[in-house]
């Protein structure tokens, strides 16, 4: 690829600089609302602590002292922020826990299947998408469409339960034990729900570059029809998409919810549902930090891949 | 065309399944369904019934209480005695057991447990308010050691019989201290505690040198090499966990799905009764209309309890018949909960003068309307029983407005507020002073508000009298007495935990508080 001219270097830098910006207030706000909302509707954490156990008042309020509960809600919020921008997540109410390591012991384990759901989700949804636009008007094109739909409007429990299901039907048609669920049926279940819209904006774009007229042209000029054709039509149809994955991205994240309850598998989203359950705020406060600044670098990665691939968009930035 | 696309599907699910490789399934090694992952494994810290499923196979105890017939049997202690005034309580220690790590067990270890569980700073949430009016625990010799309490307490020793309490090694508590531990925990039991990976899995593996098991264990040494537990939450994905071959066994399963696996030759199936509080709604005493115990009676007596149980639990499930669990607690229950009866239930709420005069279907007095709050936990099937409760007043000429609440804490939420008619809570326990917090004046969990002085006076003199056990049971008779009289509580179903395990795995019995199975007993038969 050609160098970009320093003038785009510049205009690159202003497009990230001011992403970055509103990166750092989207997280700002993003805590400080989970921060007041937890506080607001989550319970008092010391009643949910000993929940169980039949405490008495006295231990309750006893608790509650040690664990600064007492204190008025802003001096506990101002105590939170100036933790945070020391990096200190807090420890964990529930488990005396450092944080940062309840969340590091989970990360792994939703990475995983964040990463190989994507990869589930772009196959398949290039493949109906590509499919649907190149074979509009056939069978197999109709066929295409309808598996996008079908995948954008199932929910991710019952994709879950009918994955899991069939995998039981077919281990004891084939009479074999099934293993403990590892990453792949999670990561098709997380898949085949992020594909759906991943294939329509794929479909749609197709469609728009293979009516184009540069594809006229290039036809005209002797491209043969087939793969090279598509090809060519495919570059200016990703630019929409990898900006969907940014979105999607985030959208992972909330699948990962309820596919790692479905499937029993660790990582943060059942830590996540946990935490708010349990009234165990730093744990869910720091999720969210996470999920906020996970949210602004996949947007600001997606802009600058969407100005390499098309640069007309380097003067709209 | 068609065809070659199901080809293509079908090779493609195959494929999918074919990736799960077989699991290598030796007799000697289980693979155990938890049906909640607990936020914290320690057992001393945390308050989960489920940690005790592993865990009190890790554990032993002072005593142990036998499940068949509630008494206590020796367990790490040879013996005890309660000093006449109950505020002493002596135990021989055995002088031949040692911890996983090697660290012998003796009296400063007990000392060291106890020293750990009320240390403010380790914010214990169960096993501090289990010592109850404990002052301090003495070392007299090697091999004994007393428990010194500033007051009677009958309790205490169905406290130190439960995992809770269990005894750790002091050493282990020393070096990882209250965050860490939980993932190195070392016990004197059956079982050695190897691996615990948050959400994912817990691992346990026989220990060998185990010889110093109570009489309650079948087994003397355990049979079962290594036993791994996952974590099920997503209450669909039990029976496919069993039927798949992942699991050998698992509780809580939905009992529709356990009735269709009792049916197959492959499981079978343990209801498990849970002893303490039946599932049930407290009446709120200090707002209209509950206010009103004629009110109260009459909304007991609108419901069918019998049929919303069987409806939604099957007929392995008991209907409540008090406010405790027939099973254990049965002697206490003077059993006076009358039966469906809605007629004498509408005549009652005439006779409260709360009648429809505008013909609209519900009951009006003074201008008001009969509205009720039911506040209902989300868990344990609480919103479909309140759901046909609901039906049950309305038929009865109430209008109700039914809240769910997702956790502990949005319930505690709602009960703070105070506008609420009935809410649903339960405890479970095996010990009756579990009733304590529910129903004395100044009780943390009186969220029927009931205030009488006859009635805090039976239940502490119940929780003081620890030298006759049958003095002890009149009190908690009269007090449950005068509990039902006053119509605080509507009691629906006594806690049943379906257990389904493979067939051939044999020798699975439970303690006494009913979750928690004797893994040492567990063989596979071949």
């Amino acid at each position: 690829m050609v160098p970009l001219p320093n003038r785009s270097h510049l205009q690159l830098l202003t497009v990230i600089g001011r992403r970055l910006i509103e990166g750092l207030f989207t997280a700002w706000a993003a805590v400080t609302l989970t921060f007041f909302a937890l506080r607001i509707a989550g319970g008092d954490p010391a009643d949910n602590l000993l929940a169980q156990g039949l405490a008495s008042a006295e231990q309750a309020q006893a608790l509650r002292q040690q664990l600064g509960l007492d204190h008025p809600l802003g001096i506990q919020y101002l105590e939170f922020m100036r933790n945070l921008t020391r990096g200190d997540l807090g420890i964990s109410l529930y488990t005396a826990r450092p944080v940062g390591r309840v969340i590091g012991e989970q990360l792994p384990y939703t990475i995983a299947l964040a990463l190989s759901g994507l990869m589930i989700a772009l196959a398949l949804g290039f493949v109906f998408g590509a499919l649907a636009a190149w074979r509009e008007r056939t069978a197999e094109g109709r066929f295409a469409a309808a598996m996008s739909d079908l995948a954008t409007a199932l929910p991710v429990a019952f994709t879950g339960i009918l994955i899991l299901y069939l995998a039981l039907m077919l281990s004891l048609a084939i009479g074999r034990p099934m293993a403990a669920p590892g990453l792949l049926l999670p990561a098709i279940v997380l898949g085949i729900t992020s594909s759906g819209p991943i294939g329509r904006v794929v479909q749609a774009g197709l469609r728009e570059s293979l009516n184009s007229e540069y594809i006229l042209a290039a036809r005209a000029r002797g491209l043969p029809g087939g793969a090279r054709l598509l090809w060519h039509a495919v570059r200016p149809a990703l630019s929409p998409v990898i900006s969907l994955i940014a979105l999607e991205a985030a959208y992972l994240f909330s699948g990962t919810v309820v596919t790692e309850t479905v499937f029993s598998r660790p990582g943060l989203g059942r830590l996540l549902v946990k935490s708010i359950l349990e009234a165990d705020f730093p744990i869910a406060q720091a999720l969210v930090v996470l999920a906020a600044l996970f949210y602004t670098t996949s947007h600001i990665l997606a802009d600058l891949a969407a100005i390499m691939l098309d640069p007309r968009q380097r003067r709209a930035g | 065309m068609k065809a070659n696309y199901l080809r293509l599907l079908l090779l493609s699910t195959t494929l999918l399944v074919g990736a799960c490789a077989p699991v290598q399934q030796t007799e000697s090694s289980l693979n155990y369904g938890l049906t909640l992952s607990p936020s914290g494994l320690d057992p001393h810290l945390n308050a989960s019934a489920e940690l005790g499923i592993p865990l009190s196979s890790v554990y032993d105890t002072l005593v142990f209480r036998d499940p068949d017939t509630g008494e206590f049997v020796p367990g790490l202690a040879d013996s005890w005695k309660i000093s006449p005034d109950g505020l002493t309580y002596t135990f021989e220690l055995r002088d031949d057991v040692h911890f996983h790590d090697g660290t012998p067990f003796n009296a400063n270890a007990v000392r060291a447990n106890i020293d750990y569980i009320v240390d403010p700073q380790n914010h214990s949430q169960k096993a501090v308010s289990m010592l109850g009016p404990l002052v301090e625990v003495v070392v007299l010799s090697e091999y004994r050691v007393s428990f010194q309490l500033s007051e009677p307490f009958a309790p205490l020793l169905d406290s130190l019989s439960q995992v809770y309490l269990g005894i750790a090694s002091p050493s282990a508590l020393e070096e990882w201290g209250p965050a860490e531990y939980q993932f190195h925990q070392i016990g004197t039991g059956p079982y050695r505690f190897i691996e615990y990976i948050p959400n994912d899995h817990i691992l346990l593996e026989r220990n060998p040198d185990y010889a110093w098991g109570p009489s309650i264990y079948h087994r003397q040494n355990a049979a079962i090499h290594q036993i791994e537990f996952r974590f099920y939450e997503f209450e669909a994905t039990r029976s496919l966990a069993l039927e798949s071959g992942q699991i050998d066994i698992i509780g809580e399963v939905p009992f529709r799905e356990a009735e269709r696996l009792s049916d197959d030759s492959r499981f079978s199936l343990y209801p498990t009764p849970i002893p303490g509080q039946p599932m049930q709604f407290y009446f709120n005493t200090r707002v209209s209309p509950t206010d009103d115990p004629l009110v109260r009676e009459a909304l007991i007596l609108a419901v069918d309890r019998e049929r919303i149980v069987d409806t939604i639990f099957g007929a392995t499930s008991p209907t409540a018949s008090g406010p405790l669990s027939d099973v254990l607690f049965g002697p206490l229950l003077p059993n006076r909960l009358t039966a469906y009866d809605p007629n004498r239930a509408g005549a009652l709420l005439d006779q409260a003068g709360w009648v429809d005069l505008d013909g609209d279907g519900i009951r009006e007095k003074g201008g008001s309307k009969l509205a009720l709050v039911l506040v209902t936990p989300t868990w344990g099937s609480n919103p479909q029983a309140a759901q046909l409760i609901d039906v049950s007043w309305e038929i009865l000429g109430a209008s109700v407005e039914v809240i769910s609440a997702p956790a502990f804490g949005p319930l505690k939420e709602q009960q703070s507020n105070g506008e609420y008619n009935a809410i649903g809570l339960n405890f479970f326990g095996t010990d009756a002073d579990l009733l304590r917090p529910s129903y004395s004046s100044s009780g943390l969990y009186n969220w029927s508000g009931i205030q009488d002085p006859d009635l805090d006076q039976l239940l502490n003199m119940a929780a003081s009298e620890v030298h006759d056990p049958s003095l002890r049971a009149s009190f908690y008779q009269s007090a449950i007495d005068r509990m039902e009289r006053a119509f605080v509580v509507l009691p629906m179903r006594d806690y049943v935990d379906l257990v389904v395990a493979r067939s051939d795995l044999i020798g699975l019995r439970f303690s006494l508080q009913g979750w928690f199975p004797f893994l040492i007993d567990l063989t596979f038969s071949s």
